[in-house]
């Protein structure tokens, strides 16, 4: 087996290996009531994580996600008395929106996507700011009960922001194997000018991953907010690193066109196994940071394909 | 002092120079011909240190040598002036010249600017500019630019012992007849002290300049000769070879072509790429563009396709007038573009031969978005079998597919499409023989089936083989138009008579 073929499977044997030592310490990790308590503190990031996914994987770079999500924890609850159920509907397209424009200014203004997506997420976290005149802002416990109880109640044993969570991951899959749409992103990620050579609307395709990755990272923020009870304009703070950790680590790409939606899947169990482990070891919550950057540099490091790459900068 | 004794160059599936000798003596002004592929850009590459040789032997002053890379040749005295200017625009005029030998200015790793600005003008002295070596390089003419390149490869003399040889690639394109007499000045005064190779498209400046001339095609040094006498003819018919056979052009296989036009241009322009082209492409009908490398076809193609937007100028596509063109509106239009970078434009490695094949056309393979996956394979497998695709499946990466099969599979993803307008720019560059002509098949196949065709072609002989027109260019406009119907082929003597 050689080195090309082992990187695709790299990501889940990390999370095999992990999940095994992680049990074989703490047995009562496998529990169910355990596993489903570590699905639904981790749904929001994944949702994150699906949508820096698809940015990803046409060879660009989403950093707006953490600051969309925070706007979106404010908007919902200033909104929340005014919109009520419309409320969900209005964050969601804000966030899609500022995204869009990420996009547009990636294509038509030819801003390099990290650039953009940082400023976007600049503009989205003074945004927040102002709605929410700087100070965390809660909801009223009958309106949330209302409006938002679909996101953060239980049906039967699950809760429901796992299910959210599968139902945009079956959403995407279908996009990513089953659609023009997902084919035409793959073209761009393994070959944007082939792709443009053959026709294919590159530009509109790109602005519109860009504005998926904001409508999931609202989406993200929404739950935040559900669960929360309120928002602020830091509540997402610390996100944005584990969520780009967990679409590299699960095998998705730098360069584009490899990996995709799944692969999301497996990179943010690892996340959660080694959040999970870190809790068993008494780590503080702060120093998890620490751990998640050195596991970035060192997952590509190990990972990356050198033979795409002429230069690095 | 320099030789080459039967120094073989291959690639995969093309063997580049086969068994070639040259000499260069001391003092000598040496003039290196040959049609675009002809293994010129390779034998240099060789000298230089580029490409290493796989057989043979260079000598200089009768050792034998093999440089691992352009600086090892750069210390055994052989400089290189390149044809794109290897000048970095941002930097000054001094530290191009002595760009990757600082050290000799340098103490502790700080530059002693003033050290430097001194050598740099002893430097440009030489070739007689009168400039500040601190000026920002971008603000140069490309005539100074040009003697600033000779410059820089003349600081060998302070570092080498031995004689220097100067290869100067194309080094006239971009200069103005005033200019090419001051740099051919410049390099007569300077033989007492280097020997040069000069490579270019236009005889007769080589046969001014050099004192012997090496005629290369196919890999092979097809002549030698004393540039007293020579005449650009007999220059250009040692380039073009044999007179070629009816049979050869397979002319019986060639249809003619119909009235009705596909595409028309009137006038295009595209400021610095070409200039006031008009020309009507028919159905059936394979038009050729022939030039040198950088007279302006390849540019005319992206155009078309709307990979580039013309400055001035008309183009219609089937009698519609064209504004605001794109890669999107040409394959709307019945446009298929196979491009010469083929794995960078034309396959997207990465994705499996049936994703490539479908690729231009996913909405006909796809209802209200969703991929009809099943047929997208039907299709793909058909035009497998129809072309002779090898690979092992319709799932296969078509990045992993070899050169010919990889031409194919683009050509099957615009046959498959119902393109009709066909622009092929060098589709069998890199190809090996066999499969070129399974290529030349599917071209003609293209033609019976009404498809036009135009293509930039990879040899003169392939260019007069397939078409019913072929249009020379040369410095960006059209110089010739030659009706190439079968009984009245021009010889590739012809052409190169109108490119050179």
């Amino acid at each position: 087996m050689n080195i090309e073929k082992l990187r695709a499977h790299l990501p889940w044997m990390t999370l095999a290996v992990l999940a095994l030592l992680v049990s074989l310490a703490h047995p009562e990790f496998l529990r169910l009531a355990n596993l489903l308590q570590m699905a639904s503190d981790v749904a929001a990031l994944f949702v994150m994580a699906l949508g820096i996914t698809l940015v990803i994987y046409i060879g660009g770079i989403d950093l707006s996600s953490q600051s969309l999500a925070n706007m979106a924890t404010v908007l919902a609850t200033v909104a929340l008395p005014a919109c009520g159920p419309w409320t969900s509907l209005l964050v969601l397209l804000a966030g899609a929106l500022l995204g869009g424009a990420s996009g547009v200014a990636s294509t038509k203004l030819k801003v390099p996507s990290f650039i953009a997506t940082l400023a976007m997420g600049g503009i989205a976290l003074s945004l927040g700011a102002y709605v929410s005149k700087q100070q965390s802002v809660s909801m009223d416990g009958e309106l949330r009960a209302n409006s938002f109880g679909w996101i953060y109640g239980v049906s039967g044993t699950v809760p429901n922001e796992v299910i959210i969570a599968v139902v945009l991951l079956a959403a995407l899959l279908f996009i990513e194997r089953r659609t023009t749409f997902g084919r035409s992103l793959k073209a761009i990620g393994c070959g944007e000018l082939a792709a443009v050579a053959s026709g294919i609307r590159v530009d509109r395709y790109k602005i519109a991953a860009y504005a998926i990755s904001g409508l999931l990272a609202a989406t993200a923020g929404l739950i935040f907010a559900a669960r929360l009870a309120g928002g602020g304009p830091n509540v997402a703070e610390g996100f944005l690193l584990p969520a780009i950790v967990a679409v590299l680590v699960g095998g998705t790409s730098l360069s584009g066109g490899v990996g995709g939606v799944f692969n999301t899947v497996i990179g943010t169990l690892i996340v959660a196994v080694i959040r999970t482990g870190m809790v068993y070891l008494e780590v503080p919550a702060q120093s998890q940071q620490f751990v998640f950057g050195l596991m970035l540099i060192v997952a590509i490091a190990l990972t990356i394909d050198r033979s795409k790459l002429a230069t690095v900068k | 002092m320099l030789e080459f004794r039967k120094v073989e160059k291959s690639f995969p599936g093309v063997r580049a120079l086969k068994g070639v000798d040259f000499q260069v003596g001391r003092g000598e002004i040496i003039g290196l011909v040959g049609e675009n592929g002809a293994g010129k850009s390779t034998l240099m590459k060789v000298l230089y240190g580029s490409y290493q040789h796989d057989g043979g032997e260079i000598l200089i002053d009768g050792k034998a040598t093999r440089f691992a890379n352009p600086r090892a040749a750069m210390i055994a005295g052989i400089g290189m002036v390149f044809q794109e200017q290897s000048l970095l625009p941002n930097l000054s005029v001094m530290e191009n010249i002595f760009l990757g030998f600082e050290t000799q200015f340098s103490r502790f790793g700080v530059i002693d600017w003033k050290k430097m600005a001194a050598a740099a003008r002893r430097q440009l002295d030489k070739v007689h500019l009168d400039i500040d070596p601190k000026v920002i390089t971008a603000r140069l003419s490309f005539a100074q630019r040009q003697m600033v390149e000779l410059a820089k490869v003349l600081t060998l003399e302070e570092r080498v012992d031995g004689q220097l040889v100067i290869l100067l690639d194309e080094p006239t394109s971009v200069l103005s007849m005033d200019e090419t007499q001051l740099l051919f000045k410049l390099i007569r005064e300077l033989r007492s002290r280097a020997s040069f190779i000069f490579v270019s498209h236009r005889l007769d400046e080589v046969i001014e300049i050099a004192d012997r001339i090496y005629v290369m095609k196919d890999g092979e040094v097809v002549a030698t000769m004393a540039s007293a006498g020579a005449q650009v003819e007999q220059i250009q018919q040692k380039m073009v070879g044999r007179d070629i056979s009816v049979e050869y052009y397979r002319e019986d296989k060639q249809l003619p072509r119909s009235q009705e036009v596909l595409v028309e241009l009137q006038g295009l322009c595209s400021t610095g790429h070409y200039d006031d082209i008009s020309f009507k492409l028919h159905r059936g009908e394979v038009l050729s563009l022939v030039g040198v490398e950088g007279s302006g076809g390849e540019a005319i193609l992206r155009s078309l396709f709307g990979l580039a937007q013309p400055t001035s100028g008309s183009l219609r596509i089937k009698g519609k007038p064209v504004a605001g063109h794109s890669a999107a509106r040409a394959v709307a239009s019945g446009m298929g573009y196979i491009p010469r970078e083929r794995k960078i434009e034309g396959i997207v490695d990465g994705m499996s031969v049936f994703e490539n094949i479908t690729l231009s056309q996913l909405g006909k393979y796809s209802r209200a978005g969703v991929l009809r996956v099943g047929a997208e394979k039907v299709t793909a497998a058909q035009w497998m079998a129809r072309l002779a695709i090898k690979a092992p499946s319709v799932h296969a990466n078509a990045g992993k597919l070899s050169g010919g099969n990889q031409q194919k599979v683009v050509i099957a993803k615009w046959r498959s499409g119902g393109s009709d307008i066909i622009l092929l720019d060098h589709p069998t560059r890199g190809v090996d023989i066999g499969a070129k002509e399974g290529i030349y098949e599917v071209i003609r196949e293209m033609c019976a089936d009404g498809c036009g065709v135009v293509i930039m072609a990879d040899t003169l002989e392939e260019a007069i083989g397939l078409s019913h027109t072929i249009l020379v260019l040369k410095d960006k406009r059209i110089r010739h138009r030659f009706d190439c119907t079968p009984g009245s082929k021009p010889l590739p003597f012809d052409l190169v008579h109108q490119m050179t």
